[in-house]
């Protein structure tokens, strides 16, 4: 289906993120459409840092403007149980933690279930990629390798940034995973992808590749690329 | 296992819910209400409910939007059960500065400010996706809309935002 301008801007004004072949096709036709969807990336960027208040700023005592008097009897039951919940809960963190293998399992589903973020050629635009790592605090340093696509993608029920770099060994997808810590180190490969899930200053960064000699080096030169901004 | 460490492993299950999704359910009721109060006391009325109905949740993948749920019809039996008055923005944004306050980047200050002033009916679904990270189809579900309906309130939203911003549009094809 070709798409003309006002479809395009109506589709990606909804869906900044939005991606397919027609949408590709409209934007190397029309410089204005493209420059149009990558400023409201950038927008939803700065949407999202706006949106993620730190809870600890919503902890803060808040004037009681409207106070929904729920009963304090009824508040005193949940603080009980909550805090039972709370402290069987200390002990179960541990025993829950998401086994490593299967993180990276998951990471490689993920970048499997993708295939159209590996067919980029051209680099993604700056203002693109600040949208999509702004919002975690973390910033990409320069001379790792081209940046051919950039998104924030649901993974784990969270939303993360998924880059495709392209290194001098070839093509590979990471993913910055802030939201699950892994101790150490974990090699995977399945579906016939290799992946490897390193510990973060924030959370975790998984590196995906194919065929790719030494992806250990290579997930070791990306995260090294990464400003952590700690 | 005994019935002992049954009633044990599901308390144990629902904490691990609570402790990592709070802060996303706060944050979302905040955005909702533009209330750090009133996101507090829906989100502890929501948790209390879904802890009530704990066992209708089926697949734990599905917890996220499961509370979010809960968080959105608590939030609606709120302004059911008080009537609350319909306060002036400004005075919405004077109250909630210490939230919206962002130390030197004015930039996100002012967008913070431009989303408290978005309708409800468009920061809904954009909170919903851009911070939540839900499909609109997801999104329609949860609000009991058409997909259609969604798209349309997430273009608004956004060309709200870059109105209120000043934001100046990309060149008319």
């Amino acid at each position: 289906m070709k798409l003309d301008c006002l479809d395009f801007r109506r589709q990606v004004g909804a869906e900044p993120f939005i991606e397919g072949p027609e949408y590709e096709a409209h934007r190397s036709e029309c410089p204005a459409c493209a420059r149009f969807q990558d400023e409201l990336r950038a927008m939803d960027g700065l949407i999202a840092r706006a949106l993620a208040v730190e809870p600890a700023r919503l902890a803060e005592p808040a004037p009681a403007r409207r106070p929904m008097s729920a009963a304090p009897g009824r508040r005193r039951l949940f603080a009980i149980a909550a805090s039972i919940v709370v402290g069987l809960s200390v002990g179960l963190v541990l025993l829950v933690s998401a086994p490593r293998a299967s993180l990276a399992r998951e990471v490689i589903d993920h970048v499997a279930h993708e295939p159209g973020a590996m067919a980029g050629t051209a680099p993604v635009a700056a203002g693109v990629l600040s949208g999509v790592l702004d919002p975690e605090g973390v910033r990409l340093r320069p001379g790792v390798g081209e940046v051919s696509f950039a998104a924030r993608c649901v993974h784990d029920g969270h939303v993360v940034p998924h880059l495709v770099v392209r290194v001098p060994e070839g093509m590979v997808t990471v993913l910055l995973l802030r939201h699950r810590e892994v101790d150490e180190p974990t090699q995977v490969s399945d579906q016939g992808f290799e992946g490897v899930v390193l510990p973060a200053p924030r959370g975790s960064i998984a590196v995906v590749g194919q065929g790719i000699a030494n992806l250990d080096g290579v997930a070791q030169k990306v995260f090294e690329a990464v400003d952590w901004g700690v | 296992m005994n019935r002992g460490d049954v009633e044990t492993d599901r308390r144990r299950r629902f904490g691990v819910l609570c402790d990592s999704l709070r802060p996303d359910l706060l944050r979302f009721a905040f955005w909702l209400g533009r209330d750090r109060a009133l996101a507090e006391d829906v989100v502890q009325e929501a948790m209390l409910r879904a802890w009530k109905s704990y066992d209708a949740l089926s697949d734990e993948s599905k917890a996220k939007s499961w509370l979010l749920t809960i968080v959105r019809r608590e939030f609606a039996r709120s302004f059911e059960r008080k009537r609350l008055e319909l306060a002036d923005l400004d005075v919405l944004v004077a109250a909630e500065a210490p939230v919206l306050a962002a130390e030197d980047d004015e930039e996100l200050a002012a967008m913070r400010a431009a989303l408290f002033r978005l309708g409800d009916e468009y920061r809904e679904p954009l909170v919903l996706q851009v911070l939540m990270g839900y499909s609109t189809n997801e999104i329609a579900t949860m609000m009991g809309l058409q997909q259609g309906a969604v798209l349309t309130r997430l273009f608004r939203a956004r060309a709200k935002l870059r109105q209120e911003l000043g934001l100046v549009p990309g060149p008319a094809p």
